[in-house]
């Protein structure tokens, strides 16, 4: 199945639909090659798995759920897409519905009360780079936010930098551009010619009077499957799309590719919200994650960067160039400021609200 | 009176559910609405004097009006056709325009989101046959909404002309025209009146409708079409903000209320003076 | 020309077309597009399959949310019909400004905007723990359809002649046969259509079931409604037309059932 995905010349909402076939195939290649995990007997437990939905949920599916379901007998009960206001709404109400999170680290950062901590005798997290382990959750992935395009509606000339993207003369039409402040300022600003070493503190003001130029020609998208539809239609020509996501249309024969120039990286986490129903079961889901056969598979689907460094060497040559922690990819980028976003993404989101409904 | 007291037990679980299930819940939202963060009507004033929520207020009217007018521009040939049509082609329209009560407002949402996105099908047609070069943009926005929306309002418009119009005597227009009366005359000074109450109960209905609806703005419109009911969505299910949420709800109830008690009144007036 | 009958009957002709397009034209659609061949939506479909129909039953997640609202429409719609009905038959008899007031009351569901039902029964549910439950689904969906019963039923029973059941009455029969021997069965097709029409707004209601369903409890309404919003799948089509099929079955059940009681009812 994965196989007949990168070939076939198929394109459009293809993608979204063989998503699934996949799936069933990697579960079987998974439960074929992986490391014994500690094998909890958890038949008849059931928990909800809440992520970004589309193709990065699917792989999600196939390269964690699956191997975690057959290991422990426990139903994974896919949900999404993350919301972080939702997030918060269903902990702070005190009924969340959610048993295992994918949240952005800089949410994870902002909001470290809202989620239990991890319990390391079940959770072996000895084996990982230190850097993605934290108390309340373990990084999962290392992605980019990239400046991407349909090769067949903007030909040759395709967009450099996020001026380009900005610059409605040279690419007139919509632009797909994410519905959310983070990370819309740091583009903005980088359209505007700041650059990157110079981007924090963030001058919100200079951002938005950069984003009032191209109000009006821009598709603003909540999730970034929408995102790879506006891409893979021709909806959009330019735009900024997750490597990953791009990745996956591309492999798929959607005329879509992407630059490497200005990009923002930055890191998935896994967290359990704070009064998960079923939280020892997602204790041991967590453990299946940072197994390094089910992130080299991971890496595989989707080109997100594993963060258990055994998992490297079982990424495939040609997915090698599309990881964000590839050296020449990552000198072209910088990793977004986790800790800034921290202290101000709150009223940021508010203002990018009100912005957005002005 | 003895043989309703006898079976006046019968009432009793239904008006039990509703009252446990609806009355008291919808109480419940409102008394939150001015109960926090502390008593008083602090949510309603920010609500009114907030650009955003006025903003979508506006937009909730300026939808629902728009979705009236043409409602009523669609139902009253349509409407004049049926009462005119041979009995099959009657039959044949009262099962079209009906159909909208018996699908799922989901399911045509998504068929027009099929048709109309630019990879769609009718842009595809568009394109194929070269009358234009670029897709037209005409979902995600208010074109979207509004086509989405009439179609699924167009029978509380159209019935009620239509049972008016049936008993309208059609040789009205021979007598107005034998009168000297041009045939657009006829029309305006003696059908249109006589249509009126029907076009009335008709607009006020699909307005009032349009008011609360959530589903095809969700999906068909863009980032100016937010309409309150979404608002109140999303103020509970993303930030779980029930104060405002809650007193953005009684707005709408009490919008309602009035505009009912509107029509109401207007047809007991109407009533008495025949 | 103006004036002339041809020009009125031609503009009426294209009147009623345009009509039936634009009313049917998208279901159309979307029913030829849950037979494609392709693997994605496209129109016409460059041929036939039944790939998403057997997508449609081979995904778990469909047939879990199908089988959930199932498994809510049934008891909803048999609840509201016997209180609905039971409702009816007590306003029937009631000639009081009290009778008005009570069926006021109990059509309130349909009148009040989703939205405020959605959320007003959402909040109440979450206090009461019925949120995410079977239970709490079936109790929305009971509020929802139960006017719709009441409305069909009462309608019929406005037509009904009432001398019938008195006249068992005086010939000693009591009560409950007269009412099981003459008045059921003549106000039975009015049951018939209430219960269908519960039915079918039940297996298609979406807002108070957004609020109300998890992950775990979902009806495929609310399935369909996060994949629309997500992803374009074309199993949706497929989906699209059983919930179409379902509601057509219905409205045909519904026609059979009153032309074999032989009695319209007051519709």
């Amino acid at each position: 199945m994965t196989e007949r995905k990168t070939g076939a010349g198929f394109s459009r909402r293809t993608f979204l639909t063989t998503s699934l076939a996949a799936g069933v195939s990697a579960a079987a290649l998974a439960a074929g090659t992986g490391r014994a995990m500690a094998a909890a007997d958890l038949s008849g437990r059931e928990m909800v798995f809440a992520s970004w939905g589309g193709s990065y949920q699917a792989a999600q599916e196939a390269a964690y759920c699956n191997p975690f379901m057959e290991k422990s007998g426990a139903v994974v009960i896919q949900d999404g897409p993350m919301s972080g206001s939702k997030l918060r709404t269903m902990v702070e109400g005190g009924q969340p519905i959610w048993d295992v999170v994918d949240v952005t680290d800089t949410f994870l950062f902002a909001n470290e009360e809202l989620f239990e901590d991890l319990d390391f005798g079940i959770v072996d997290a000895s084996a990982l780079d230190q850097a993605y382990v934290h108390q309340k959750g373990i990084g999962c992935i290392v992605w980019s936010y990239n400046i991407a395009f349909n090769t067949d509606v903007v030909g040759k000339n395709t967009p450099q930098s996020w001026a380009d993207v900005f610059d409605v003369e040279k690419f007139p039409g919509k632009r797909a551009l994410r519905d959310r402040a983070y990370p819309m300022m740091e583009i903005a600003l980088m359209a505007d010619g700041v650059a990157p070493e110079d981007l924090y503190p963030l001058d919100i003001e200079r951002a938005y009077r950069k984003l009032d130029t191209i109000k009006d020609h821009v598709i603003w998208y909540k999730s970034n499957s929408a995102a790879q539809q506006l891409f893979v239609d021709g909806e959009v020509g330019v735009g900024v799309l997750l490597n990953g996501r791009t990745f996956d249309v591309n492999k798929k024969g959607a005329p879509v590719d992407l630059t490497w120039n200005q990009n923002i990286r930055s890191i998935d986490y896994l967290v359990i919200p704070k009064g998960a129903p079923n939280a020892e079961v997602a204790q041991h889901f967590m453990n299946a994650t940072v197994d390094a056969d089910n992130q080299a598979l991971m890496a595989n689907t989707l080109a997100y960067a594993p963060v258990n460094p055994a998992a490297f060497d079982k990424v495939e040559a040609d997915v090698v160039p599309w990881l964000a922690t590839t050296p020449e990819n990552a000198e072209k980028g910088f990793l977004i400021d986790a800790a800034y976003w921290r202290d101000n993404l709150g009223p940021l989101t508010e203002r990018w609200n009100e912005w957005k409904l002005s | 009176m003895t043989a309703g007291n006898r079976t006046l037990w019968l009432l009793i679980p239904a008006v039990l559910l509703i009252g446990v299930c609806f009355l008291y819940p919808v109480s419940w939202l409102l008394q939150r609405s001015v109960s926090e963060p502390v008593w008083g009507l602090q949510n309603y004033i920010t609500i009114f004097s907030k650009s955003i929520y006025l903003g979508v207020l506006w937009n909730t009217i300026a939808i629902a009006g728009a979705t009236t007018i043409l409602c009523a521009l669609i139902g009253f040939p349509v409407a004049y056709s049926m009462v005119h049509a041979r009995p099959w082609i009657r039959k044949l329209l009262i099962f079209v325009v009906l159909i909208p009560f018996w699908t799922s407002i989901l399911v045509r949402s998504f068929a027009w989101l099929v048709i109309l996105q630019r990879g769609g099908i009718i842009n595809d047609i568009l394109v194929g046959i070269g009358m234009i070069a670029e897709p037209l943009d005409i979902v995600y926005n208010r074109f979207g909404v509004l086509l989405g929306m009439v179609q699924v309002l167009l029978p509380f418009m159209v019935f009620p002309l239509y049972s008016v119009m049936a008993r309208i005597d059609g040789s009205f227009f021979r007598a107005a025209t034998n009168l000297g009366a041009t045939p657009i005359r006829a029309f305006f000074r003696v059908y249109l009146p006589l249509c009126l109450p029907g076009l009335g109960t008709g607009a006020m209905l699909v307005f009032i409708i349009a008011l609360g609806y959530f589903i095809t703005p969700a999906l068909l419109g863009g980032r100016g079409d937010t309409m309150i009911a979404q608002l109140i969505f999303e103020r509970i299910d993303e930030f779980g903000d029930w104060p405002l949420a809650s007193a953005l709800a009684i707005v709408l109830l009490i919008g309602t209320g009035l505009l009912f008690a509107i029509i109401k009144g207007v047809s007991k007036l109407r009533r008495g003076r025949i | 020309m103006f004036y002339s009958a041809k020009f009125w009957g031609g503009l009426r002709g294209i009147i009623n077309v345009m009509l039936v397009v634009y009313m049917l034209a998208p279901l159309v659609i979307i029913f030829v597009i849950s037979f494609s061949s392709a693997l994605y939506l496209t129109f016409p479909p460059p041929g036939l399959s039944l790939q998403w129909y057997e997508k449609m039953f081979s995904n778990p997640t469909w047939t879990r949310t199908l089988v959930t609202s199932l498994k809510i429409m049934v008891p909803a719609a048999i609840a509201a019909t016997v209180l609905g009905t039971a409702a009816a038959l007590a306003l029937s008899r009631m000639e009081s400004k009290w009778a008005l007031a009570v069926r006021a009351v109990l059509m309130a569901p349909l009148v009040v905007p989703v939205i405020i039902t959605a959320a007003a029964i959402f909040g109440v549910f979450r206090i009461w723990g019925l949120y995410g439950s079977l239970w709490g689904l079936i109790l929305a969906h009971v509020i929802l359809t139960l006017p719709y019963v009441l409305s069909t039923v009462s309608a019929n029973l406005a037509v009904f002649d009432k001398r019938l059941e008195d006249a068992a009455a005086n010939c000693g029969a009591p009560p409950w046969i007269a009412f099981r021997r003459v008045t059921l069965p003549l106000i039975s097709p009015s049951v018939m259509s209430g219960m269908l029409f519960a039915m079918v707004i039940s297996f298609d209601e979406l807002v108070v079931s957004l609020f109300l369903s998890t992950p775990r409890v979902r009806p495929v309404t609310v399935q369909m409604w996060s994949n629309i919003k997500g992803d374009t799948d074309p199993t949706i089509a497929a989906i699209a037309t059983v919930l179409f099929l379902f509601s057509l079955l219905a409205l045909l059940a519904d026609g059979i059932a009153r032309r074999r009681s032989g009695r319209e009812p007051g519709l």
